[in-house]
């Protein structure tokens, strides 16, 4: 769940259409028409990005004047599925993926089962990934996929370009290798696998 | 051994933090409060170069000078280009002018070298993404690189790199030229999330990096695996083909040291690692001995890294446990630990550990937005001061929730005396950058002198061998350092 406070503002006097802006919103809702750049108030989550990199100043952040409250009801989903969605991505349903907002793997799961497809659309229907929009890319990847979805990437943009390795698929002999040098892959690995497989609400030994 | 006071950093003025101005009070001002010289602590911490006398910033450079003279060159040609790496921590540490120093001597002494002029400042950040942008100005660098200094963030323009475990992702502006030179230092900083595992090499895998790269480092491999991430990048043929030489600030808690320049960055790595360990764990195992206290934030700086002794608040948030030993999978604060607390507000895992107990409360006096800090507040008692610092906080996307858990009052007086009342501890550590030491109330500073001979003790001949032998690093290098140091 996130309240949106803030909303992207250009001025049109220092926008020179570069395009920027468009490149890194995380939920598309900043593009460039007739070589001045647009936001779409409705779609804007408020996370800065425009604002931060724009190298011409042009865009600041305003107070909305009504916030806007998005996010996913997760009881109002199949629970089954989404613990599935969840495992499938070698999360617990209850770890958090996006610290900035608190956003849950089991959101980002019901998201899919209200009808999201894309990173995209994760991101404007829960607000995770519109705070730092760094830090959970990789999850919401992972549970793109899990969700049954192929990932597309924007070609015109930079949110993202793809999933990477995870302890799932680490090379063994990269793991043989490496050792000696303070790394723990096998027991990362298991703690990971332990934190997927535990019960939830309240501990591993609550209702397990 | 207790003194007055040391000056804190002062305010700075940035888009990330409240006006200087508002800044009415320093905490290390209040009655009450003394500082400590680590020196004083630990009488064998080598000999520093800044701070110093007048003359401290000139030796710097000459320590620069004199590195930079000794490293192979060769390969760098007159009419190649050279992009100079740097991160935005660099510019936190006692003051940014040293590093800003070794930032300039680097571009001086290739140029003399090597005949070499098209040479850029590429400045990387963590989450604020114009940070860099910051320093850049106000440390000349703009001009001094004659134009050619940028900021660089995680979400700018990629270029993917093939690396041993898979494909990961650079930012296309640290690549564009023919060498890259890896400025750094050996601060120890996150040592919740790198453990003193290549730490200098992490860049390569967070500051020079995209988004995909760091999200693989904090979401998918684990704690300590994550650790892997830049090492991999480091070693791919791309990097490998483009990499120059490190040149790093030799940085220990209470000072620069010297400036450690090397072809070889596993070598320059190894004797970083001896400095995290043996002069950084000295201070964060005595943290550790703190049974109550109440924190304070005081430092230009996001929440979690501001500084007390050389060690950022994040780290005193795990100073109930070993940060070094690599046996405990997850600290009492990292972000995968934070990831672990389900619905309930209470860890997924039995086995992981709270949030240092000792920590009774905190006064946030003055400290930016710009790093998700709700973890904190939700969990330890926390007063903002001033009303302007909690509406700041209310406007920072990754901050949204810092507020709902945090108080404000007006004054740092009211706040002091508010915590003094609520927690019934009169031990005070404030995180103020005080340079070479730290500055605390006159009880943490007795309990501090009393315990710090026995840490010194047990650092040396139970957690070093430990530590060391965790990480496989070459131990006759580092005897080799501790020679030169004595």
């Amino acid at each position: 769940m996130k309240k949106v406070t803030l909303l992207a503002k250009v001025n049109n006097g220092k926008c020179k259409g570069c395009k920027i802006c468009e490149k890194v919103c995380p939920v598309l809702a900043i593009k460039v028409k007739d070589k001045k750049a647009v936001v779409d108030a409705d779609a804007c989550r408020g996370c800065a990005n425009c604002e931060q990199r724009c190298p011409f100043y042009a865009v600041e952040m305003v107070k909305r004047e009504v916030p806007l409250e998005i996010g996913i009801d997760v009881s109002k989903y199949d629970q089954e599925k989404i613990k599935e969605i969840c495992e499938k991505a070698n999360l617990n349903p209850e770890q958090t993926i996006c610290y900035c907002v608190g956003t849950r793997a089991e959101e980002v799961a019901a998201a899919f089962l209200a009808g999201a497809k894309t990173p995209e659309d994760v991101s404007s229907m829960t607000g995770a990934r519109t705070g730092c929009t760094v830090e959970c890319i990789q999850p919401i990847l992972r549970l793109v996929q899990a969700a049954g979805y192929e990932l597309a990437q924007n070609k015109d943009g930079w949110q993202w370009y793809g999933v990477t390795p995870t302890a799932w698929n680490l090379p063994e002999d990269v793991k043989k290798k490496y050792g000696s040098r303070g790394f723990y892959f096998e027991e990362d690995k298991e703690l990971l696998d332990k934190i997927v497989h535990t019960k939830c609400e309240g501990g591993e030994h609550h209702d397990a | 051994m207790m003194r007055k006071p040391i000056k804190p950093i002062t305010p700075k003025p940035s888009q990330y933090g409240i006006n200087p101005s508002l800044v009415k009070t320093r905490v290390a001002e209040l009655p009450g409060m003394v500082s400590l010289l680590l020196k004083d602590l630990f009488p064998e911490l080598p000999d520093t170069i800044f701070p110093g006398g007048e003359d401290a910033l000139k030796d710097v450079r000459k320590a620069a000078e004199d590195a930079l003279m000794k490293v192979d060159m060769s390969m760098i040609k007159p009419e190649q280009s050279v992009n100079v790496l740097c991160s935005h921590h660099g510019f936190t540490l006692f003051g940014g002018e040293p590093y800003a120093e070794l930032l300039k001597t680097i571009k001086d002494i290739i140029e003399k070298r090597t005949g070499c002029k098209n040479i850029r400042l590429r400045a990387g950040v963590g989450m604020r993404f114009r940070e860099t942008e910051e320093y850049i100005k106000r440390y000349g660098l703009d001009t001094y690189y004659e134009g050619k200094a940028i900021g660089m963030a995680p979400v700018d323009e990629g270029i993917p790199i093939e690396t041993e475990i898979g494909t990961l992702y650079g930012l296309k502006k640290v690549y564009d030229a023919d060498w890259i030179i890896h400025a750094h230092h050996t601060d120890v900083r996150e040592v919740h999330f790198h453990r003193q595992v290549d730490k200098a090499v992490k860049p390569f895998g967070m500051s020079y990096a995209r988004i995909e790269t760091r999200s693989t480092y904090h979401q998918n491999l684990g704690p300590r695996a994550a650790n892997f991430v830049a090492r991999a990048i480091f070693e791919s043929e791309f990097v490998q083909s483009k990499f120059a030489f490190a040149a790093f600030l030799n940085v220990g808690p209470h000072g620069i040291i010297g400036v450690d320049v090397d072809n070889d960055l596993y070598a320059l790595n190894d004797r970083a690692t001896f400095i995290g360990c043996q002069l950084y764990g000295k201070i964060m195992t005595l943290l550790g001995e703190i049974d109550e206290c109440i924190a304070v934030l005081d430092f230009p700086c996001p929440v979690p890294y501001v500084f007390s002794a050389g060690v950022i608040y994040a780290n005193f948030l795990g100073a109930n446990t070993d940060l070094y030993d690599l046996e405990n999978p997850l600290p009492s604060y990292t972000w995968y630990t934070e990831a672990f607390y389900g619905k309930n507000g209470k860890p997924i895992l039995d086995n992981i550990p709270p949030i240092n107990p000792a920590i009774k409360m905190c006064v946030h006096n003055y400290a930016w937005l710009g790093y998700p800090s709700a973890f904190f507040s939700e969990h330890i008692p926390t007063v903002v001061v001033g009303q302007e610092q909690g509406d700041l906080f209310d406007t920072d996307p990754l901050n949204m929730k810092y507020m709902d858990y945090a108080t404000t009052i007006k004054t740092t007086e009211a706040a002091m005396n508010f915590a003094y009342r609520a927690t019934g501890t009169d031990k005070v550590i404030i995180f103020d950058g005080a340079m070479a030491g730290m500055n605390v109330s006159e009880s943490l500073a007795k309990l501090l002198i009393e315990k710090a001979p026995m840490i010194s003790e047990k650092v040396d001949k139970v957690l070093l061998p430990k530590w060391f032998k965790q990480r496989g690093v070459d131990i006759s290098i580092l005897k080799e350092l501790q020679k030169t140091q004595k």
